[in-house]
């Protein structure tokens, strides 16, 4: 019931490989804990929205000051943790009295919901004199929980299935409900843990909460084998994927991250509250671009994202739209469990009533998916090329007679993206990674040909093996030619093929191109570096596909 | 101030190297003449015409690698001459046998530290301030975030994390030489009472440090097919080699973990692919270092084994101690 069980929970869950002991040792732990620092637990554990309330830097700084430690000494540490709070915990070993441990059994309900936030209200030098006091009264064993609370990077294998899976066996109720029950933001309270344990399903109280997303996998050669009639084909569009909810006349928008957005989007709330029926859409919200019909970049998107009350303008500069594809529920009525086809002819007629008897207009913010109609499968191919022209990322393939099922379901949706663009470019920078790549150069920046110059015209983490990544780190400490703090430039010699999903012209960058998803897809050890593509190629790409 | 060719000590192919003894210090290939600080293989070389050790690592090293070899030993704090050098080995407290080794010659002296450290081992003896004008130190673990905890509080750990699981063998890699003995010295001590098996190499290593008076807990050597039930709840020792491949297709239901000091970092934990790490090491930690460097009362350090530009630069500027580079 206090800190100190939570940090043991951790080191437990950090050190365990298997799920099923996963579920059980979290189930001992709700057992033996109280309700509300059981919902703390639950809100940290799945990283809803574990708030920062102060940066990693911030925490360095104070620690050099209190400890009169070089910064660049803390500094050259960091890249071999790669984590500030972790970081902070090792170099306070020791540090500390421990005959002033006088916080050793703090509940993590006192430490959430007082003494952290009560940082906040503290000026500079208070809240400096505040924390180190806490390093000194807090256990060292809890040091790492603590800094991480407070850098809000608080983060440890589980999942929201682990969690939702490990409540269902305690209450013995199925995960459906305890992971609709999760969906939403968790505010940690008693009543929130009662009413996740609570043995009786009460829908009221279910009533904005989403349910849970079906979502699309790769495609497989297998499904070819299929008749192309039992499936349903739409664009797959590149925004973000939400449930529009309204019950009781109140919208909800919901991510697939579980987070509400109604405050982001509040135009799309506002219009969609005048449809008299209740119901709950999935669809993809994105900004449109009225005049030729197709969906804007993605960039643009990320410029209502995160803000909160956009201004008139804004809305006016970005304007969303959300594309429905499915039904999942009509006045009160869940019809998940009906086939696709039907929930589509129930989407569409209900779409037409709107359109004719909600008095405020809402086709310039609200429509469903079209459909596509490819007559075998070399003409789906054929539409999948053709989605780059519309901004789609491919197609979706649905089986017709499909149930809305949660989760990753095999043989249900499919996804069937256009293939990445690929160049062959030149190794020239790496940088210290962090996290669990701490002490290895993981990011790396490669450059394409420019007459005789290398430019550098994308950077990428992913997309090797951790053997390749080692192989490579080695290589790097041998072959570099300067330091830069963390980022060493280095000799031009490794050939990799990148790929990418998008490219175009950008100001703001040397090679005056910018690519979107750039990741290695190979090392290319049997090409020399006079083999790489230049910068024309990447023109040429460009002006090909537009 | 002299040039690097006019130190007593030197680097030379990549070893250290004591031109006026014409001796060498741990070398990486064959010469005639060869100190050497402890039985380590990284610090060892077949096909020298002449070995110099302290009797323990000698016996370790023959133990090790068969008689064929021809060492002559010294005690702790025995001087010896070559060339006109007064040169004496002194316990470095890294394992069983290991030394620093001390050169004197025109009223200078040179203090190799060896691989060492200060942290209690009931192992072997404790390491021993020498003080000296030029310290060539060891820095494997050379920056703050490593601080070692007591022996006992991990010795503890790991009694606790193979009785939490009682179904599982627990596996614990480590070196098989120091780190297995220091192990089994310290979980002696524990409440853990179950069986304690080791593979071939550590368990060859126990009976040497039997041989020399160190008091361990007996172990079972592992055979390959051990019946599973057997195994269960138990605690199996094993070289770090061993830990990717197929040898632990031999066990069932197991529970494996990394004893070493890089074991303090979670990305690195987590990297290592173990299930868990043990954060204990025989090298010295960033106090260890600097507590070696003050009291050493060296006027001029240099260091070699690991990344030591942080650390110069700290002696340097929070210290003011001269710490030089070698030309490698």
């Amino acid at each position: 019931m206090s800190l100190k069980k939570f940090s043991e929970l951790f080191g437990d869950l950090d050190s365990i490989n298997s799920t099923n002991n996963k579920i059980e040792v979290l189930k001992n732990y709700f057992l033996s804990n109280d309700p509300i620092d059981n919902s703390w637990a639950i809100y940290l554990l799945t990283g809803k929205s574990n708030k920062r309330f102060i940066s990693g830097r911030y925490l360095k700084n104070i620690f050099s000051q209190i400890y009169e430690y070089p910064q660049w000494l803390i500094d050259t540490c960091y890249l071999k943790v790669g984590d500030s709070a972790e970081l902070i915990t090792l170099l306070l070993k020791n540090k500390t009295n421990s005959r002033k441990k006088k916080l050793s059994n703090i509940s993590l309900n006192e430490l959430l919901s007082e003494t952290i936030p009560a940082l906040s209200k503290l000026n500079e030098e208070e809240k400096n004199s505040e924390i180190k006091n806490l390093w000194e009264t807090l256990p060292e064993d809890n040091h790492l929980i603590f800094n991480k609370i407070l850098t809000g990077t608080f983060r440890v294998g589980v999942s929201i299935g682990l969690i939702t899976k490990s409540i269902s066996k305690l209450i013995n109720i199925e995960e459906e409900i305890i992971s609709h029950r999760l969906m939403g933001d968790f505010k940690p309270s008693i009543d929130s843990y009662e009413f996740l344990i609570n043995k009786n399903i009460n829908l009221q109280e279910l009533n904005s909460k989403p349910f849970p997303f079906l979502l699309a996998n790769t495609i497989e050669d297998k499904i070819f084998k299929n008749s192309i009639n039992d499936f349903q084909f739409e664009w797959k569009y590149d925004g973000i994927r939400l449930q529009l909810i309204k019950r009781s006349g109140n919208v909800s928008l919901w991510t697939r991250g579980q987070e509400l957005v109604n405050e982001s989007f509040p135009e799309l709330v506002e219009k969609m509250s005048h449809i008299k029926d209740d119901f709950v859409l999935d669809g993809e919200l994105l900004v449109w671009n009225f005049k030729e019909q197709i969906a804007f970049d993605f960039s643009l998107l990320q410029k209502r994202i995160n803000r909160n009350s956009p201004t008139r303008s804004i809305q006016i500069k970005y304007p969303i739209i959300f594309i429905a594809y499915d039904l999942l529920e009509i006045n009160g009525r869940d019809i998940r469990e009906i086939k696709l086809e039907n929930r589509r002819i129930e989407l569409e007629k209900y779409f037409s009533k709107w359109q004719i008897k909600t008095e405020n207009n809402i086709s310039n913010i609200f429509k469903i998916c079209d459909l596509i109609f490819p007559k075998d499968w070399p003409d789906a191919l054929n539409y999948k090329e053709k989605s780059r022209e519309n901004n789609t990322e491919g197609l979706i393939i649905k089986k017709k007679t499909s149930i809305y099922s949660s989760g990753r379901k095999k043989g249900i949706w499919w996804k069937y993206k256009v293939d990445p663009m690929q160049l062959d470019a030149v190794l020239i920078y790496a940088k210290g990674g962090s996290g669990r790549r701490a002490g290895l150069y993981t990011d790396y920046s490669f450059a394409l040909w420019k007459d005789k110059e290398l430019i550098k015209f994308a950077s990428a983490y992913s997309g090797l093996t951790n053997i390749e990544i080692k192989e490579l780190d080695k290589w790097i400490r041998k072959n570099t030619i300067e330091k830069f703090g963390p980022v060493r430039s280095l000799k031009p010699e490794m050939v990799f093929e990148i790929s990418f999903e998008k490219i175009q012209i950008s100001k703001r960058h040397k090679s005056g191109i910018a690519v979107r998803f750039p990741r290695i897809t190979k090392w290319r050890k049997d090409k020399k570096i006079h083999d790489a593509n230049s910068l024309e190629n990447a023109y040429e790409l460009m002006k090909k596909i537009s | 101030m002299r040039t690097k060719q006019e130190y007593l000590i030197r680097y030379k192919d990549g070893n250290l190297y004591c031109e006026l003894a014409d001796i060498w210090i741990d070398p990486s290939k064959p010469v005639k003449k060869a100190l050497i600080t402890h039985a380590h293989f990284d610090h060892f070389t077949f096909g020298c015409e002449e070995y110099i050790s302290t009797k323990e690592t000698a016996m370790l090293l023959k133990e090790r690698v068969g008689d064929n070899i021809k060492i002559k030993t010294f005690e702790y704090g025995e001087e010896f001459k070559i060339n006109g050098i007064n040169i004496s080995f002194h316990p470095s407290g890294h394992i069983l046998g290991s030394s620093q080794i001390r050169f004197i010659f025109a009223e200078e002296k040179w203090l190799i530290s060896g691989d060492f450290k200060l942290q209690k081992d009931q192992t072997c003896k404790q390491y021993e301030i020498v003080k000296t004008d030029y310290l060539i130190s060891e820095c494997t673990f050379g920056l703050p975030i490593f601080k070692w905890d007591e022996s006992n509080k991990i010795a503890n750990d790991i009694s606790k994390w193979i009785t939490n699981s009682p179904e599982k063998t627990s596996l614990l890699f480590c070196y098989s030489l120091g780190k297995a003995q220091r192990l089994l010295n310290e979980i002696g001590q524990t409440n853990f009472k179950g069986n304690i098996f080791s593979h071939g190499s550590i368990h060859k290593m126990n009976n040497s440090y039997r041989e020399l008076g160190i008091d361990i807990k007996d172990t079972i050597k592992i055979e390959n097919k051990k019946k599973i039930d057997e195994l269960k709840g138990s605690l199996i020792l094993l070289p770090p080699s061993l830990s990717k491949g197929y040898y632990l297709k031999n066990f069932k239901n197991i529970q494996t973990a990394f004893a070493s000091g890089w074991m303090s970092i979670r990305a690195l934990r987590k990297r290592s692919g173990y299930d868990k790490g043990f954060a204990i090491s025989d090298h010295a930690d960033w106090d260890g270092i600097l507590e070696v460097v003050k009291k050493s009362e060296a006027k001029n350090v240099f260091f070699h084994h690991g990344d030591s530009e942080a650390l110069s630069k700290y002696l340097v500027e929070k210290e003011s101690i001269n710490v030089l580079l070698f030309g490698k």
